[in-house]
């Protein structure tokens, strides 16, 4: 239930708010609220629209992309800006119902093991501006900002570096599904070597996070076929059964678009 | 809270709860064309509206979040009672059946096209990328969106909609708008959730949260002092009988065995107690002040645990017959605890051995056949449980009237309802009536009277209106699901593929109640195993009680299993032999001409007997599919590395209706201007049923189409029809309408034979509405006029009674073509062809829309779907986010429905059923295109990419 809904003036008051029990930040709510009709949905004493305070839109200046935190999935993915790699993994969130309300700032707020956006914003080394309470707005590694959320994001800022290749991958049962397994894969390929290799998956943990056992297992060396990079990959990786499938399906699925992203981000070249 | 924002261009400021959200909003204050069928997911988007130009789901968003936005609703593109460019090419493309989804494609499309004049398939898929619909199988959406888009430039442009047939009819044949089309398109009030007075109180289940548990006692005394309660009930205060919830025809084939709060709880969710209350939040307050005390038992929660030797006793309660005696040998002595269990005639049953009924029978001799057999396979196939899923859950609206029950429905059978209601609750017939509303999807499920039961005992005992309406966990594990299947095939052949032998062995999980326990399973076989001609051919079926939730009817009934066993085997059986599977089908199909011996043993609720078939189109079908797939031609490669194509094809059948159960009538009245009313007792699901009985009328009189008003489903003002199930609508309603129209023909012409003074010989009736002699004439109107004025001896009524012992086949050819992730186990459809006879088309574009609907129902089954349930019974995945139905992301790249008619000689205009058997075809052509594509048979639906690697050896 949702017993009261404020629309703050300030950040400031926003994130005072936040701080009383109960009370929960909303950006397009399509997480939070999903469910309410029937009392599935996060209980909030109070819901805190903070849409209006979130900055929205993509602009891109030198080598780095900043995304508004209040900018929809479909915004991102109609911006001229943004990469191929951030607008598929924005389109995976397949339904456009949802994609039309669902905001960047949202998706990383909620910090779910099936978010689109995370592992390829991990991958591609991105940071989040933010701003906790009585505060500036800092900044920090989205890993980082992941492993210990505070504070309401304002920015996204992602790296473009020259020479990059990055893409990202999704497995789930049919489109309009929740990711039973995401990946963002970016890295250099110097004299058909790769470098400075990310790897990031979501599915395997409570959150998205970056593995670097399984970047390290590629750094320096050629692009691997497939079924190697998919071999070693999948002792790397743990996960749950549940209705969705069982653990070690899943841990075969992520090899898979593992491999498949590493070798899409190549094409790329 | 207030909430200021923009309605369909006019300023509006709402009052509401903080938390209320905009989807209730705007149906509480009379919008009522966004609907819910998700609960407030996001996953259906039914609910949908366009905020700022942009469509967005309405259950996720909270009123005051629309402050200051610019809101659309389908309802400002009907205003004034018009049609935007958008619904009327749905409309022209036959995209409305349910038309429960219908307003959110509306609006779905026109948000495409102000941003894509012209837009591309992915963009029409993306646009409809929210909203799910289990009708129609999206096909046709896109045609509706390329006749938008020319609109927008050429306003006259218009397209076929199919291939039209029978030039010799003006609306048979031929596509016309569907009769209720125009209503759906608009998002008007047709449904039952859009009949419910204000003031209506709300009702509220308990549900069980054990899969099998003793009911030792309910304490209601808390919730029912609790403010705005008016009733609760539990077993210890409802009606004690036991009726069963099918929809079927009386003496029902189902044992009676349900109570309407039972003593034990046999699934969980199960009715344990209820509370009506004046508000949703009253009611859900005083459910929870309710205290039950269980004695919880082990559940039976497969098949194997149903058969074994000591399970526990799924009903436990005296076993009695009102015709016949039980079984020698079976146990009828219950444990004096238990509900009674009472069956009309005998099963074959033993209950207290869990066993709900069986049946076995066949022709020739069977030992003989496989000895007579070079090569002998046996195979086992399982189907588990699929959700019917309709968009609109179960629910009812009853309330008093003249001290009369009324109950508004959605379901299929609206005079099964008033008998069963009626003798649950304790009331005669006269003082019930059922109005089936605009049904929102059925597929078999409201052919149970789920709610209906309850609700209607409320209203009566309390004389308030009651409003009951599933959501959608519920719907999933409380109303009615394909029944899980074991079918084990054995198949004798010659080198050359010819059939000495077939046996089919069949186990069903019929769950916790026995509604449709013999039927369906019964027929996998009768709609199976008459599709090929062997000499030596035995069906053995039996069904089990389990402690799952409950099953019942499902489009196809129980063909859809039975063709994904018989036919893969047939296909494993020709790889065996080196054969290609299509020339095996052929060397041993039915054919015009064929007697089929084996429906002797197939009866259907009564002795069965061979038939000789007439012309049958299976040739021409597969024909026509192998030539379209170039089926003789090397495959084609995968679209991508890692990929593997195959294919598969399979032939299937259905029914027409229950020759010789069941019966349909109609009346036709002549209005006093010369237009018709059709009265017609069938029950139109979003079909188009009701369009079928409209252009029997108009056909027949000589009129046009919006002369004819169809009023069905009504207990009251139209004549009894069995109800849609059994895929019966065309053949028995629709020949009952035309039987109807004749009759009303043949009176017009004896009066105007009168009036004219010609002899009836010399009149006939002529477009439009004009009976016309060899020297007069006389229009209908006038005669109608002269029929009820002054001296006019009565008013000109037609009335059509159908029944017959003629049994009508649907047969049908389906091809798929597949890709095999090697890696991931995924499969990708890239061709389905469906190639059907349905006799005549009697509305060519609706038909080939059930088909393309039942298609994608079957390849949800084939691919995702399963309702999954843990060691204790309890259902994991009631929701759309954890349970997937194809969006429209799933549909085929090349899907192709060609309608091949071989008409019938009793069907309605030589019209025969088309949609049931649409869902026969999936599951066993997939199976085998995945075994031409990596080499595996997969016997098990769904097949999951994680079956198929564990059938590669790679999990």
């Amino acid at each position: 239930m949702v017993n009261e809904y404020v629309r703050p003036a300030s950040l400031e008051e926003a994130l005072e708010l936040m701080e009383d029990d109960g009370s929960v930040a909303s950006a397009g709510g399509t997480f939070l609220l999903t469910g309410y009709e029937v009392g599935r949905g996060r209980d909030m004493d109070c819901m805190i629209d903070v849409l209006q305070l979130l900055p929205s839109g993509v602009t891109r200046s030198g080598n780095e992309l900043s995304i508004g935190s209040g900018t929809t999935f479909q915004a991102l993915i109609d911006s001229k800006d943004a990469p191929a790699c951030l607008k598929a993994a924005a389109l995976s969130m397949a339904n456009r119902n949802t994609r039309n309300r669902a905001t960047v700032g949202g998706n990383l707020g909620a910090n779910k093991a099936c978010a689109s956006l995370p592992p390829i914003l991990l991958a591609l080394g991105a940071k989040v501006e933010f701003k906790a309470r009585a505060s500036a707005p800092l900044t920090l590694d989205l890993d980082k900002w992941l492993a210990a959320p505070e504070g309401l994001v304002l920015r996204v800022i992602v790296p473009m570096a020259p020479g990059t290749l990055a893409a990202a991958g999704r497995a789930s049962r049919t489109a309009c599904d929740l990711a039973t397994a995401t990946v963002g894969v970016s890295y250099r390929l110097e004299n058909g070597v790769i470098r400075g290799l990310r790897v990031a998956l979501g599915g395997f943990s409570p959150h998205a996070r970056l593995f670097p056992d399984l970047a390290a297992l590629f750094e320096g060396t050629a692009l691997p076929p497939k079924a190697d990079i998919e071999r070693v990959a999948k002792p790397l990786l743990t996960a749950i059964s549940d209705h969705r499938g069982s653990a070690d399906y899943k841990k075969q699925r992520g090899a898979v678009i593992l491999a498949d992203a590493m070798h899409a981000a190549e094409a790329l070249s | 809270m207030k909430t200021t924002f923009t309605l369909n261009e006019k300023p509006v400021s709402w009052n509401s709860e903080p938390g209320q959200t905009l989807l209730d909003a705007l149906r509480a204050h009379g919008i009522v064309s966004v609907r819910n069928g998700c609960d407030g997911e996001g996953s259906c988007g039914l609910c949908a509206v366009l905020m700022d130009g942009k469509q967005v789901n309405s259950c996720q968003i909270l009123l005051p979040q629309v402050e200051g936005r610019n809101i659309y609703t389908v309802d400002y593109f009907g205003k004034n009672r018009s049609l935007s460019i958008v619904q009327r090419a749905l409309i022209d493309a036959a995209c409305v059946q349910c038309g429960y989804c219908t307003p959110a494609v509306v609006l779905a499309l026109h948000e495409l096209l102000a941003r894509s004049p012209d837009p591309s398939e992915p963009e029409v898929k993306d646009a409809l990328s929210g909203t799910l619909c289990r009708c129609t199988g999206y096909e046709q959406f896109f045609n509706a969106a390329r006749i938008a888009s020319k609109r927008l430039r050429d306003p006259s442009y218009s397209e076929a909609a199919s291939e039209q047939f029978r030039p010799d009819l003006r609306h048979v044949g031929k596509d016309r708008d569907k009769v209720d089309a125009v209503a759906l398109a608009r998002g008007e009030r047709a449904f039952v959730e859009d009949r419910v007075a204000a003031d209506a109180c709300h009702l509220f289940v308990l549900g069980s949260p054990h899969a099998h548990a003793y009911i030792k006692s309910v304490d209601i005394s808390k919730a029912e002092a609790m403010p705005g309660v008016v009733k609760v009930l539990c077993k210890d205060n409802c009606p004690d009988l036991v009726y069963t919830t099918a929809g079927q025809g009386f003496p029902e084939p189902s044992p009676h065995d349900q109570r309407m709060f039972p003593r034990k709880a046999r699934f969980v969710g199960d009715r344990v107690a209820a509370v009506l209350a004046e508000t949703p939040e009253q009611a859900k307050a005083a459910l929870s002040a309710i205290t039950v005390e269980y004695d919880v038992l082990e559940p039976v929660l497969s098949i194997a645990q149903a058969k074994a030797k000591g399970a526990p006793i799924v009903h436990h309660g005296d076993v009695s017959y009102v015709v016949g005696d039980p079984p020698e040998g079976s146990s009828v002595k219950g444990d004096g605890r238990d509900d009674p269990i009472l069956y009309q005639f005998p099963l074959h049953a033993d209950p207290h051995r869990n066993l709900a009924a069986s049946v076995s029978d066949g022709i020739g001799d069977m030992d003989k056949g496989f000895a007579e057999a070079d090569v002998v396979i046996e195979r086992t196939y399982v189907g588990n449980r699929v959700q019917c899923t309709p968009m609109e859950p179960h629910v009812v609206y009853a309330r008093m009237d003249g001290g009369r029950l009324i109950l508004h429905a959605s379901t299929q059978v609206p005079w099964h309802v008033r008998r069963i209601v009626s003798r649950a609750i304790g009331v005669s017939e006269n003082k019930v009536r059922v109005v089936k509303e605009r049904v929102g999807g059925g597929f078999g499920a409201k052919q149970d009277i789920v709610v209906e039961d309850l609700a209607g005992y409320l209203a009566w005992t309390t004389g308030r209106d009651v409003f009951y309406r599933y959501n959608r966990e519920e719907e999933f594990a409380a109303s009615r699901t394909r029944h899980g299947m074991e079918i084990t095939v054995k198949l004798g052949a010659k080198k050359d593929g010819t059939l000495t032998a077939v046996l089919m062995q069949l186990d069903a999980d019929t769950g916790p109640y026995g509604q449709h326990c013999l039927t369906v399973p019964m027929n996998a076989i009768s709609k199976s195993l008459p599709l090929v001609l062997c000499d030596n051919a035995r069906f053995e079926v039996r069904s089990w009680y389990t402690n799952l939730s409950p099953a019942g009817a499902y489009q196809g009934y129980g063909a859809p299993k039975g063709s994904f066993a018989l036919q893969t085997a047939l296909a494993e059986l020709a790889a065996e032999l080196g054969m290609d599977q299509l020339d095996l089908i052929e060397k041993n199909r039915v054919r015009s001409g064929s007697r089929i011996e084996i429906l002797r043993s197939l009866g259907e609720g009564r002795p069965g007997q061979p038939v000789t078939l007439g012309e049958c189109g299976l040739g021409e079908m597969i024909r026509r599919g192998r030539v379209n797939l170039e089926w003789d031609k090397p495959k084609p490669k995968a679209s991508a590395d890692g990929w593997k194509v195959g294919r598969g094809g399979v032939i299937i059948q259905q029914g027409s209706g229950l020759p010789g159960l069941d019966a349909a009538n109609a009346e036709l009245r002549l209005l006093s201007d010369g237009t018709l009313l059709m009265l017609s007792g069938g029950a139109d699901l979003g079909t188009g049923l009701d369009t079928v009985t409209a252009k029997a009328a108009a056909e027949i009189l000589g009129l046009d189409m919006e002369d004819v008003s169809v009023v069905s489903g009504d207990t009251d003002t139209t004549p009894f029809d069995k109800g849609a199930y059994a895929s019966s609508g065309t053949y028995f309603s629709g020949n009952a309408a035309v039987k109807a129209a004749l009759d009303l023909k043949a009176k017009c012409i004896s009066v105007a034979a009168g009036i004219l003074g010609e002899p009836e010989s010399d009149l006939a009736i002529v477009p439009r509405g004009i009976i016309r002699g060899k020297r007069g004439e006389i229009t209908l109107a006038k005669l109608a006029h002269l029929s009820i004025q002054g001296e006019g001896h009565h008013e000109l009524v037609g009335f059509g009674n159908f029944k017959t012992e003629h049994a009508a086949f649907p047969y049908g050819a389906h091809f798929a073509q597949v890709e095999v992730n090697e890696r991931s186990g995924e499969v990708r459809i890239t061709r389905y062809h469906a190639y059907q006879d349905c006799g005549t088309p009697i509305n060519p574009a609706l038909a080939m829309g059930q088909i393309y609907g039942g298609v994608m129902k079957a390849v949800g089954h084939s691919l995702y779907e399963e309702l999954l349930f843990d060691n204790k019974g309890r259902p994991l995945n009631t929701n759309f986010l954890d349970y997937k139905i194809p969006s429209v992301f799933e549909v085929p790249d090349d899907f192709h429905v060609e309608l091949v008619p071989v008409a019938d000689e009793e069907g309605p205009f030589g019209g025969k059923s088309v949609s049931e058997i649409s869902l026969n075809g999936s599951a066993p052509a997939i199976a085998i295109a995945i075994h031409d594509a990596v080499g595996v048979w997969m016997r098990e639906w769904p097949f999951t990419p994680e079956r198929i690697l564990k059938a590669m050896g790679k999990l």
